[in-house]
């Protein structure tokens, strides 16, 4: 009968506990990986309550920026006749009316049934890029608009010309129905007016840029 | 457990935090025109923050293998490899294997701080970056250094038995 003790028994050869920091390594990272992970989750779900706030309704009592990035006009006047004499088309520019005043006015697209304006815009020279500072403001090309309870704006698209300018139209939006982002306004043609389409670009004033330009995209 | 053998421990603990934990936090700007390149190339200005671990997966992800497999050594391979040996060392009764483990450690140790340097040059560059650009150092960095300072700890406790 064999009988072996604790002192006779096969020890593990010595370079066994070599593989102790090893492991301890792998410990302490793996610890922290699964730490991480779950702090990553949840980073991840408070960053969807932040894309629906920028997608949603308007809030009372903050100020958006407000600009049309695309309107479309019927090809022909009020009167139904040509715009412009000869073949060229209109030329297009909009205005933003809120509280009965024109807070802001657009440059003029000219020779287009479908105008399109950028949120952003900047006038460079060679000799501003020595210096001259730009501010986030100068160059987003918009109204700025508070919204309340029951407000609304007007916008008031005309065709520019030498002579005299001719309404092309106007057309009432209540704020409540509008959200952050595109939104767009089919018309029908009557006698005040021959806007086919008008797209809106709404932007809270205040957030980040990089979440403003992804609106404006 | 004997002081040598809790100091190899926790720098290995160390260690593992180190090499996964944030390390370095790259802040880039361009200036006055940061916010232009916000709205243009928002991804050229985004903050990020890197792990050794996650500079080397950068790295091969981007095809400098080489560069690569040369952090994977001096960060990864050469530390974990030192410490192993340390603990295989305060194993050994025989003084002449002893001093011998102790000749193979000093050699791996002159490879262990190349990340340092790497670190302490990557953030002289970005500081001399225009735009204002900066760089900073997380907690991680601390943890490979806490991790290299029991390491040299471990060393002079080995070097005090050396016959």
């Amino acid at each position: 009968m064999t009988d072996i003790s604790d002192f006779d028994a096969p020890k593990p050869p010595a370079w066994f506990g070599a593989a102790i920091p090893l492991l301890l390594v792998l410990l302490a990272a793996g610890f922290y990986w699964f730490l991480t992970a779950e702090n990553k989750k949840a980073g991840n779900e408070n960053n969807s309550i932040q894309d629906i706030k920028l997608s949603g309704s308007l809030i009372a009592g903050q100020t958006y920026y407000i600009f049309a990035s695309e309107i479309e006009v019927y090809p022909t006047n009020l009167e139904n006749e040509s715009w412009d004499q000869g073949e060229k088309g209109p030329d297009i520019r909009y205005r933003i009316l809120w509280k009965g005043n024109a807070v802001f006015e657009s440059i003029t697209k000219d020779n287009s049934l479908i105008a399109d304006w950028s949120g952003l815009s900047i006038e460079l020279n060679w000799k501003d890029l020595l210096g001259k500072s730009v501010s986030s403001d100068d160059a987003i090309k918009a109204a700025r608009i508070r919204f309340e309870e029951g407000e609304k704006i007007e916008v008031t698209v005309e065709d520019v010309d030498v002579a005299s300018d001719d309404d092309m139209g106007r057309h009432e939006i209540e704020m409540a129905k509008l959200t952050i982002g595109k939104n767009e306004f089919k018309l029908k043609k009557n006698q005040t007016s021959a806007i086919r389409k008008i797209t809106l670009r709404v932007l809270p004033v205040g957030s980040n840029v990089e979440d403003l330009a992804n609106i404006m995209k | 457990m004997n002081v040598t053998r809790f100091l190899i421990a926790a720098s290995s603990l160390l260690l593992g935090l180190g090499l996964i934990a944030p390390t370095l936090t790259i802040y880039p700007q361009a200036g006055e025109l940061t916010w232009l390149i916000k709205l243009f190339a928002p991804e050229e200005l985004v903050i990020s923050t890197y792990s050794i671990l996650g500079v080397i997966q950068k790295l091969f992800q981007s095809n400098d293998i080489f560069l690569a497999l040369i952090l994977v050594l001096f960060s990864v391979f050469s530390p974990v490899i030192k410490l192993s040996f340390y603990w295989h060392a305060t194993n050994q009764k025989n003084s002449k294997k002893f001093n011998s483990i102790l000749k193979v450690i000093h050699y791996i140790g002159k490879f262990s701080m190349a990340e340092v340097f790497a670190l302490a040059l990557i953030i002289v560059v970005i500081k001399s970056f225009p735009g204002g650009s900066s760089a900073q150092l997380e907690w991680g960095a601390y943890m490979f250094t806490f991790s290299v300072i029991s390491s040299i700890a471990v060393s002079l406790r080995l070097d005090s038995k050396k016959n």
